[in-house]
């Protein structure tokens, strides 16, 4: 499945503009990464000056960051928060955790490929990447953004069944209740 | 019928858009100064607002469709009876309770979304934001209250015409004990930092706000930056002598507005109970004894230098 | 060190102990038979050991045998007392120590859960408490192999290895 940047319509791309030049994140630090995005919002690489921002809930994120490895555990709260979130929606996952599992390859309890289960627009990689990196990935969103290339969003609706699917293999069930959140 | 007071009203509704909206992006540059960062372009809030509007809609119930519908147009109908400058749209209905009761429907209509939406932290978030309103309106109602006595009239209009003449005539020089209490109360109307105990996005996830996304976001931004253009005109026209020209409104408003976000980035945030009893000492007290000289004396009406 | 001493003299007094190590001035640690063990630690308490610091397991694979170790602190005179105790690995049995330290609860599951130790009285020892829905032997056990559970659940990439150990296969 491809799509293609000139199937958008006009009212899309004015959408995309604004998309591209106002991003806020959400602020789910999943691992190790957590700690490279103060110096990335703080007065050393300042990520309100391209109009980023953190953001305390889902429904007002477009960006979901995930920021090093994920247990399968965090992997079904992070599923449950990209799904609540609106679209368009992008996800950047972080570092090599989420490329390949980084240090974590043999383990029983953290996933090796983030794209798997959520679509993923960018990668950083590195481990951990430096906040150079971090803006610099931001950047490059904006413009996939601007170009209409980031369609993870997208093809997480079409390709629903097989996201589903693998979600289920490695989590058993994607809804579950635990004792704490009831 | 008076079609000319639609068409300023709606001006005057274009106006405070393009105006509040721009002053917001610029009070964000103002902070970023402040914290030694670059800042987002002045235009960003702008940028912000039509983003969140192309986003796809989501819902949860009529009510938390209506209520959001309800506050926008709430505040902007109060807006439309706000005197900017001298220029009133509906003569004689510039009057300070009309802008009193109408503001309550923004944000009742805020509050009836937020709970709809069902989210406890929505919840916890309206509970704090009628808390404060609770704190913030005894001082400040009694300090226009005493204004109103004084002056013998309740049109803004008139209030702000009566001070012409010089700064010294302005009230808050006149009063200089309620001008203080308006100010406090004004940072607690705009919910600015040490007063921000509804929205607290670190604590209980950006309170009434935590459900939206998307086009309801942007209509309550909207509906903030709308309510943030009456207070502060609230403010300039009750205490600085409202403007004989646009542009010594303008300016005043925007020496209040970026002294609140000066004194904003500066300070840390109050606890909710906290707060209250903030409010029932220091201003409270100060606007009494305001009242009391007022009342008993006259001085400031009649002035004294 | 003489509160020290006096307690190492009054355990031995009053206990069958195994062993004795002692690996730091304010630490000791005492091997004990299974049954002894809610005695000694209900004495411990009673003696002002009154906070659990810790409960968990050790996988002894070659010698087929688990090893619980209690970890107990005392407040007034600084000293960490281990207590420590073998059980059978193929039937891991143990009576519950929440009657002498309530908050033992969660480590039991936690031990429950990583080990399979089965702890007597404790109904709550059986719920899942970290791993959700968890559907192999329990993972810290010596048998159990990380890299084989993870090859079967979770998807890898596809991706060129450019540097490899002498004789690594990946």
């Amino acid at each position: 499945m491809v799509l293609d940047e000139k199937d958008r319509k006009t009212w899309e791309e004015l959408g995309d503009f604004f998309r591209g030049k106002s991003m806020w994140m959400m602020h789910f630090c999943t691992g190790c990464g957590a700690i490279e995005l103060p110096p990335a919002m703080t007065s050393r690489f300042d990520m309100e000056r391209i109009g980023m921002g953190p953001m305390a809930t889902p429904r007002q994120s477009d960006v979901l960051l995930v920021t090093g490895y994920l247990s399968a555990k965090t992997l079904r709260r992070v599923i449950y928060s990209y799904e609540q979130m609106l679209n368009p929606k992008y996800v950047i996952g972080f570092g090599s955790c989420t490329l390949n599992g980084g240090v974590y390859y043999d383990s029983y309890s953290t996933i090796n490929k983030l794209d798997n289960y959520i679509p993923v627009d960018v990668f950083v990689a590195g481990c951990m990447p430096r906040p150079e990196a971090v803006m610099n990935a931001f950047k490059d969103l904006m413009d996939k953004i601007k170009a209409g290339t980031a369609n993870g969003w997208k093809k997480y609706q079409e390709n629903k069944e097989w996201y589903e699917e693998n979600q289920k293999l490695a989590l058993g069930e994607v809804d579950v209740k635990d004792e704490f959140h009831e | 019928m008076n079609y000319m007071g639609f068409i300023i009203g709606f001006g005057l509704l274009l106006f405070a858009f393009a105006w509040q909206v721009s002053l917001d992006g610029i009070q964000r540059k103002i902070t970023a100064r402040i914290h030694k960062r670059f800042g987002p372009p002045w235009y960003q809030t702008f940028l912000d607002i039509f983003k969140a509007m192309s986003k796809e809609p989501i819902s949860h119930g009529w009510i938390y469709d209506f209520g959001v519908m309800m506050a926008l147009g709430g505040t902007m109908a109060t807006l439309i009876f706000m005197p900017v400058a001298g220029i009133i749209s509906f003569d004689n209905m510039d009057n300070f309770f009309v802008i009193t009761y109408l503001l309550a429907i923004g944000s009742l209509g805020m509050a009836m979304s937020a709970v709809g939406s069902g989210n406890p932290w929505a919840s916890i978030g309206v509970m704090r934001a009628l808390t404060q309103m609770v704190g913030y309106e005894l001082p400040f109602i009694i300090t226009v209250m005493t204004i109103i006595f004084g002056f013998k009239t309740s049109s803004i209009s008139t209030i702000a015409h009566l001070q012409q003449g010089g700064f010294l005539y302005w009230n808050m020089f006149r009063f200089p004990l309620g001008g203080i209490v308006a100010f406090v109360s004004l940072m607690g109307m705009l919910g600015k930092k040490p007063f921000d105990t509804p929205i607290a996005p670190a604590e209980i996830a950006s309170g009434p706000l935590v459900e939206y996304g998307g086009k309801h976001l942007a209509m309550l931004i909207l509906q903030h930056e709308f309510s943030t253009f009456i207070e502060v005109s609230l403010f300039v026209n009750l205490f600085l002598g409202g403007g004989p020209t646009i542009i010594a409104f303008l300016t005043k408003y925007f020496l209040v507005y970026t002294l609140t976000t000066m004194i904003a980035t500066a300070v840390g945030r109050f606890k909710i109970d906290d707060l209250i009893k903030f409010y029932y000492k220091v201003p409270l007290a100060m606007a009494v004894v305001q009242a009391l000289v007022v009342v008993f004396t006259g001085l400031g009406v009649t002035i004294w230098f | 060190m003489n509160s020290m001493n006096k307690i190492i003299e009054d355990i031995k007094s009053k206990y069958n102990v195994l062993n004795i190590e002692q690996p730091t001035k304010q630490q000791v640690s005492f091997d004990f038979e299974s049954r002894d063990i809610h005695a000694i630690l209900a004495y411990l308490k009673s003696i002002g050991w009154n906070q659990l610091t810790f409960l968990t397991c050790v996988d002894f694979i070659d010698d087929k045998e688990f090893q619980l170790v209690f970890i107990l602190m005392n407040w007034e005179t600084g000293i960490t007392i281990q207590v420590r105790t073998r059980l059978d690995r193929e039937k891991p049995l143990f009576k519950t120590i929440v009657p002498i330290f309530p908050g033992a609860k969660f480590y039991e599951r936690d031990v429950h859960e990583f080990f399979g130790v089965e702890f007597e009285g404790n109904e709550d020892s059986k719920k899942g408490l970290f791993l959700e829905l968890w559907d192999d032997i329990p993972p810290m056990r010596k048998d159990f192999d990380p890299q084989k559970y993870s090859d079967k659940k979770y998807a890898k990439r596809d991706y060129n290895v450019d540097f490899k150990k002498e004789g690594e296969e990946r």
